[in-house]
């Protein structure tokens, strides 16, 4: 069907569109850069505290403490039963040494008043690291209550309401993120396709004469396809590099934070141009239908 | 070669409602290979709107019309692009892409044919010195006067080497002057054999030709001038070519027409 000269009548026609459209082209070019820019800080400030979430969560334990000069042996079946329990991810054994010189640790320079202590009064304890998505109260609860009936167990505890405080603030934050990605995505799309209708009634002669003079429909709108795809590529590219920047400066005041990987980016430049060009075929297609 | 009386275009029963109104009423054409006609009637008469079901810009509420092999009645959508590469079409306002050469706004009619760049330079020569302008393919549409304009969009008609051509009031942007040299222009396209339709309001410059003449009035043809000499039409064609350079354009001199619009 399409032979070598309809290719080469295709390329022709882009990038003689790409050419010749420089100031509106590069108008909406900015537009879709600058409204994509608005998603992707949006997405990167997600992602961002997502993850300080999951590192969060990561430091949440059950700590179950044991009794008084228990023996190695009882110690390492409690420990087994624990592992046992479905959605644990491990069970780290903390001495009351090592409990100490942290606590130490934590109190910094008012540490002193601890070298008033004849013995150490902290218990030996197994530290249970959840697995992440069984990170929630209802489930610490549950190891806790079975640890607390077994025999050497003194007491078992997670900071109940740390815990619950931490997954309203995540539900918050998840909710809120959920109903603002919404809005911000739903402005760009209408941003970017009102961007795209303007150009194309633009050129509203320009398609009438082509169908005059015999072009059949996608002859006309291959050309158009690949422009919004083009642009899709060129906006995203450019909302990508000016997040860049803006991550930079960021960086300074926010050592910790982090930006896309490199799939990422490449996978928003890839989904902007398929929007891009399919935006512009349902743009043109509508038109030549009258 | 076609047989010089085939019908190449035809419309018949033709009906077309613009909103509540009839724009066309119970139309019937036929058109011969090689003729010339011109369709003449007041703003309004559907004129437009008849050339616009021809080249299936339109199609009609009822009857039928047909284009070589294409029947309006029995065609998909799809193979609209088709009769128009095979119908060339000129308007009153040129149509002309702003932002291209003269070469390539007839280019593109060939391009959207699927005739590769080196054919299109070949036929190019060709093509721009029978509308006299080979000297200006590198300008633009902007820089060429009316008449000059109309010669490119004729140019770009011509481009598929179509059997007919249809004008929707080719000379309604031009001075008289320029006029006379479009109206040459045509006549000799239709020498070489192309069958023309030509569409104007103006009575008084075409009843002197001695052509086919179709009055059409409020949708309605209320008059269908036959050619006198349809045997030959080859003859009669370039006589009244040679006629209408002797006569120069104001005269109307010859008895054919009933004088009825005087």
């Amino acid at each position: 069907m399409a032979g070598i000269n309809e290719v080469k009548y295709i390329i022709g026609e882009s990038t003689r569109m790409l050419k010749r459209g420089k100031l509106s082209g590069l108008i909406s070019i900015i537009i879709m850069g600058f409204s994509l820019l608005v998603l992707l800080i949006f997405l990167l400030i997600t992602l961002n505290v997502s993850m300080v979430i999951d590192r969060g969560m990561e430091e949440i334990y059950v700590y179950v403490y044991l009794q008084d000069g228990l023996d190695k042996e009882p110690v390492e079946i409690i420990r087994n039963r624990l592992l046992d329990i479905e959605g644990v991810k491990g069970v780290v054994f903390v001495s009351k040494e090592e409990a100490l010189k942290k606590f130490r640790d934590q109190l910094g320079e008012s540490a002193e008043i601890l070298d008033e202590l004849s013995s150490n009064p902290l218990p030996d304890a197994l530290r249970v690291q959840m697995k992440p998505e069984l990170t929630k109260s209802s489930f610490m609860k549950k190891i806790a209550q079975t640890a607390m009936e077994w025999k050497g167990v003194e007491d078992a505890r997670y900071g109940k309401k740390w815990v619950e405080r931490g997954e309203k603030l995540i539900k918050g934050f998840y909710m809120t993120g959920l109903a603002l990605g919404l809005i911000v995505f739903l402005s760009v799309i209408f941003v970017i396709s009102n961007t795209v209708r303007l150009s194309i009634l633009s050129r509203q002669k320009s398609v009438e004469i082509m169908k005059l003079v015999g072009a059949t429909n996608s002859y006309i709108q291959v050309p158009f396809i690949i422009e919004g795809g083009v642009q899709g590529i060129i906006s995203s590219g450019l909302a990508m590099l000016l997040l860049w920047i803006v991550f930079s400066f960021a960086q300074r005041y926010l050592p910790g934070i982090v930006f896309f990987q490199i799939e990422g980016v490449v996978g928003f430049i890839v989904l902007c141009a398929l929007l891009g060009a399919a935006g512009s075929f349902i743009a043109v297609r509508k038109f030549l239908k009258r | 070669m076609p047989k010089q009386n085939r019908i190449i275009a035809g419309v018949y029963h033709l009906s077309k409602k613009l909103g509540k109104d009839f724009a066309l009423r119970d139309i019937n054409i036929q058109l011969a290979n090689g003729e010339f006609v011109f369709l003449v009637g007041p703003s309004g008469a559907g004129k437009s709107t008849l050339l616009k079901m021809m080249y299936m810009d339109d199609l009609p509420d009822s009857g039928q019309v047909i284009m070589g092999s294409y029947v309006s009645t029995r065609m998909k959508r799809s193979t609209i692009p088709e009769l128009r590469r095979k119908t060339g079409i000129i308007f009153q306002d040129f149509r002309l892409l702003e932002g291209r050469t003269v070469f390539e706004n007839v280019a593109l009619a060939m391009k959207v044919a699927g005739t590769g760049m080196a054919e299109i330079k070949r036929e190019m020569t060709d093509i721009l010195t029978r509308v006299g302008l080979y000297h200006k393919r590198y300008q633009f549409p902007g820089s060429l006067s009316g008449g000059e304009q109309q010669r490119v969009a004729i140019a770009r008609a011509l481009a598929n080497k179509p059997v007919i051509l249809l004008a929707d009031e080719p000379t309604g942007n031009l001075d008289p002057e320029v006029t006379r040299e479009i109206l040459e222009l045509l006549f000799r396209i239709n020498s070489s054999g192309t069958a023309v339709l030509m569409a104007t309001h103006d009575v008084d410059l075409v009843k002197s030709f001695g052509q086919r003449i179709i009055y059409l009035r409020d949708g309605r043809i209320v008059k269908d001038r036959e050619m006198l000499f349809r045997g030959n039409l080859r003859d009669t064609l370039s006589d009244s070519h040679v006629d209408y350079r002797a006569r120069k354009f104001t005269d109307n001199a010859i008895g054919e027409d009933n004088g009825k619009n005087e």
